[in-house]
């Protein structure tokens, strides 16, 4: 009796966590083809109910009513295995992530380890895509996933350690305490742009959208895909896109911690409050998107490997200096800024980018009546 | 660096303006007043009766061959009502050929045949934009009510080269 | 170099990836075949022909008039410039004198769609290095330029509207005033855009030094227009052999310094800003009369043969013309600058990533109506 009461929880827990994070997706699609909008001077969607509220919904049952191709060539099994690997690993790491103090499925203490260990998987199911696609767009997106994602692994890891140092635990809801009187986005800022950039780059954002770039190799891995399945690979990327952001948030935001709430109205108002933070960041996503150009995939891998990866570590030596020799805070946060003034000095000195260097000369004939003669 | 955080102040001061939208089947981009839509004939409400007289010179000069005339003797001039002797029998313009240059209203001699601003015609099959006489004078009275049109030359003068 | 060694050890094997009829930044049916080696292109053959109407063919059969709807179909984001180049080539035979106010409005609408031309450019190389917001601010200000076009054409896009011996009519009342206030909008987009796009980092990243073309190369390809410029050839017909009435306006040529996608992005978004000053002088400038010097309908052009040239957004667009006195021409062949300037696709895309062939191809700004013909 009490095994199916447990399964029964469990179950019931699983498909909640399903549904919530279902409505999440659903909402950050509205919020992104809404700001996307007002960012190019559009309205988004407007007709499927109030503001087009209604939209994601009318697109998930269009997906899902749609007839799935099948190309005579895929591999079949890989085929319809992909999805699923790319969809579970980001729906399992929501397990451990809390939304509230208390508020989580199951609070582990190597919370940000399993998140870690489990979103790295996810790249075994965009290269199963690409390579079982025959479809040479998907091959060469799979590869370029795999690429990417490989080596963004390491500055995200490194700057999540910085992080779990300062901690002294790897468990979210602890980090998120340890914020209380500052968060860690004022010690670390370093560690936090580290985190985002390369967080963009796991969840496949502008500017470092290369695998599913569009007017490159037209989707990428999922060119093959339709209907229900192309969903499910969409749907992992939003909860991607939300968890990155909630990570930042967690842990260097300092998650649904706001200066002035105390006590019981943490829990629940501390919801409230990590949404708010979360979407604040995902908007920033958004905002990127809407503004920047895309890499290409050898700067990608140069920029990961010869800028973030020796920023991450350096992170770390500092962080470890700072918790080995008890600097003050402040000294930390005024380092970090330092590094990364000069980072941004360097990479502009490096662009070259003064008007001056990058313009077309303007060339006009000294007399035009010359030139009429001929 | 500098010039990615120019970028983003410019997307983020664009957030702040007006779209530029117009929710098209609800709301319709003002036509201009020459806009060319899909050539209509004319009806000449004082006689009730087209404009046209079929004589075909717009026909001839179609860069695609997408209409066709045909002339009648007009019933109307033996009674004494109208001053065409001739008049236009039956008319068809394919409208899904028609590239709507606008040389059929150029050579013209008769003001018959006017550029309308009916420009949303879709259909569901493929001949459906294929149009006879009664549709072109639908819409050519749509069209004329629509901007108050006038003919451009004197009728009766072209009436009479026509004849001659 | 050690990237070669790289691959030899590893004898990596190619991959044939056939990019185009149908792909999204081919800009139109190109296709091109794609002999790539990881991510870097080893080969390329491009295939041309796929919206072939046979255009040249069709101008035999149909009188000079209705040539000239065919001539908007060449080049569909230059209309006005494809037809005033054919109604050139006619009067040039015909010893026709233009109206000095036609002529005038001619020079303000080409130089309206050359604007608008390279605005869609700025637009789509936004789109091909993966920018997605500068396409719909260019487009919401070609929308401007495209509504005055139909309220002095008639049209948006096919005007019809340059006839030989003028233009069809005379430019509404209030004309002046709305190019004013278009102009001003214009001038407003396109700081947009330069701010935006133009000295991005990542853009920068993208496309300097990408596709660089020397001047000796370009001209040994018979590259022309922005393309050319790009390369730091100060050639443009408007300047060197001024037609019509541009001799008259004070403007610059933008050249680039090294040819590279950068270089032809940037001269493109130079001459907006000089297409925009000409507009600006033809219209304080802009004399009362005539539109149009009369011509039969069924116009018959003497014997002989011409040839005209012009500047096009796209470079240097030719028509070759005989008359043989009837009223149709008898063969009419058109030089046109998108399909010169594809010719160079090759060398230039070779031993480039994937990623980048995208953006040389969007930085030559071809239009498929033109090249194939």
């Amino acid at each position: 009796m009490s095994l199916i009461i447990d399964v029964g929880m469990r179950v019931s827990l699983i498909l909640g966590l399903l549904t919530g994070l279902s409505v999440v997706v659903l909402s950050l699609v509205w919020v992104e083809r809404k700001f996307l909008g007002r960012i190019q001077m559009r309205m988004g969607p407007m007709v499927v109910g109030p503001y087009g509220l209604l939209q994601p919904v009318a697109d998930a049952i269009k997906l899902v009513a749609k007839e799935d191709l099948l190309s005579p060539w895929v591999d079949r099994i890989v085929y319809w295995i992909a999805p699923l690997a790319v969809f579970i690993p980001s729906f399992m790491i929501w397990v451990t992530i809390p939304i509230s103090r208390d508020i989580v499925i199951r609070n582990m203490d190597m919370g940000l380890f399993y998140i870690i260990a489990f979103s790295v998987l996810s790249i075994v199911g965009l290269v199963a895509a690409g390579w079982a696609s025959s479809n040479k767009y998907a091959v060469l997106g799979g590869f370029r996933a795999a690429a990417q994602l490989i080596s963004y692994e390491i500055p995200l890891i490194m700057a999540v350690l910085g992080v779990a140092m300062l901690a002294q635990s790897l468990n979210l809801q602890e980090i998120v305490n340890q914020q209380d009187t500052y968060v860690y986005a004022l010690v670390q800022p370093l560690g936090l742009l580290i985190f985002f950039i390369a967080g963009l780059a796991e969840i496949g954002r502008t500017p470092f959208d290369i695998h599913p770039a569009e007017s490159e190799v037209v989707g990428g891995p999922f060119v093959e895909y339709s209907g229900a399945h192309w969903s499910i690979f969409f749907l992992a990327e939003y909860i991607n896109t939300f968890a990155v952001a909630a990570l930042t948030v967690l842990m260097f935001l300092g998650g649904w911690l706001l200066p002035g709430l105390s006590g019981g109205a943490i829990t629940t108002v501390g919801v409230l409050v990590f949404f708010a933070k979360t979407y604040l960041v995902i908007l920033i996503i958004f905002w990127f998107r809407g503004t920047f150009p895309r890499l290409r995939i050898d700067q990608l891998m140069s920029f990961g490997w010869k800028m973030l990866v020796p920023l991450s570590f350096l992170n770390i030596i500092l962080t470890g200096c700072y918790m080995f020799y008890g600097w003050p805070a402040w000294l930390m946060s005024i380092i970090s800024v330092t590094i990364l003034a000069s980072v941004f000095w360097l990479v502009s000195k490096r662009m070259n980018n003064t008007k001056k260097e990058y313009t077309v000369h303007i060339y006009k004939p000294e007399s035009l009546e010359v030139k009429n003669a001929g | 660096m500098l010039g990615n955080l120019k970028g983003l102040l410019v997307t983020l001061s664009s957030m702040l303006r007006k779209p530029v939208t117009y929710q098209y089947p609800k709301e319709h981009k003002p036509i201009e007043n020459r806009y060319m839509g899909f050539p209509v004939l004319m009806w000449d409400s004082q006689i009730s009766e087209p404009y046209c007289t079929g004589c075909m010179v717009c026909v001839r000069y179609c860069p695609t061959q997408c209409m066709t005339a045909v002339m009648k003797d007009n019933p109307l001039h033996a009674e004494g009502v109208s001053k065409r002797r001739k008049i236009v029998d039956s008319f068809e313009i394919n409208f899904g050929r028609c590239i709507v240059c606008g040389i059929c209203v150029d050579v013209c001699n008769f003001d018959a045949i006017e550029m309308s601003h009916e420009h949303e015609l879709s259909k569901y099959a493929r001949n459906d934009n294929r149009s006879d006489l009664t549709r072109l004078l639908e819409m050519g009275r749509k069209y004329q009510e629509e901007t108050d049109w006038k003919p451009k030359t004197n009728a009766k003068e072209s009436e009479e080269e026509a004849s001659s | 170099m050690v990237d070669q060694d790289i691959n030899k050890k590893l004898d990596t094997v190619q991959m044939m990836v056939n990019m185009g009829p149908q792909h999204p930044s081919t800009h139109g049916v190109f296709r091109m075949v794609l002999a790539v080696d990881g991510e870097r292109i080893v080969d390329v053959e491009p295939h041309i022909g796929y919206l072939h109407r046979g255009s040249e063919k069709l101008c035999e059969g149909e009188i000079y008039v209705q040539i000239v709807t065919l001539f908007d179909r060449l080049d569909y984001l230059s209309n006005l410039n494809n037809e005033m180049v054919f109604c050139r080539a006619v009067e040039k035979l015909m010893e026709l004198e233009i109206p000095e106010r036609a002529e005038y409005i001619r020079v303000i609408l080409c130089e309206l769609n050359r604007v608008a031309s390279h605005l869609l450019f700025i637009g789509t190389f936004g789109l091909d290095v993966g920018a997605m917001t500068p396409s719909m601010y260019m487009f919401r200000d070609r929308e401007k330029i495209q509504s005055m076009f139909e309220a002095v054409t008639g049209a948006r896009m096919m005007h019809n509207y340059i006839r030989i011996g003028g233009i069809k009519n005379d430019v509404p009342d209030d004309f002046i005033h709305r190019m004013k206030s278009l102009i001003v909008e214009l001038k407003k987009g396109l700081e947009e855009a330069d701010k935006l796009l133009s000295f991005n980092e990542i853009f920068l990243a993208r496309t300097k030094n990408i596709g660089t073309m020397s001047a000796k190369m370009a001209i040994e390809y018979g590259v022309s227009g922005p393309s050319l410029r790009a390369s730091g050839v100060p050639i443009d017909i408007r300047k060197d052999h001024p037609y019509s009435i541009y001799d008259r306006f004070d403007f610059g040529i933008p050249i680039g310094e090294i040819g590279d996608c950068w270089d032809r992005y940037y001269v493109r978004l130079e001459e907006v800003r000089q297409s925009i000053s000409i507009m600006e002088q033809a219209l304080y400038q802009l004399p009362d009369g005539d539109t149009i010097t009369p011509t039969r309908f069924l116009l018959r052009p003497p014997k002989g043969e011409v040839y005209v040239r012009g500047e096009n957004p796209r470079g240097e667009i030719g028509v070759y013309m005989i008359s043989d006195g009837t009223d149709k021409p008898y063969r009419v062949k058109v030089r046109p600058p998108s399909f010169c300037n594809l010719m160079t696709i090759k060398d230039l895309l070779i031993d480039t990533y994937v990623a980048d062939a995208v953006v040389i191809l969007g930085s030559l700004d071809i239009v498929l109506g033109e090249v194939d013909r």
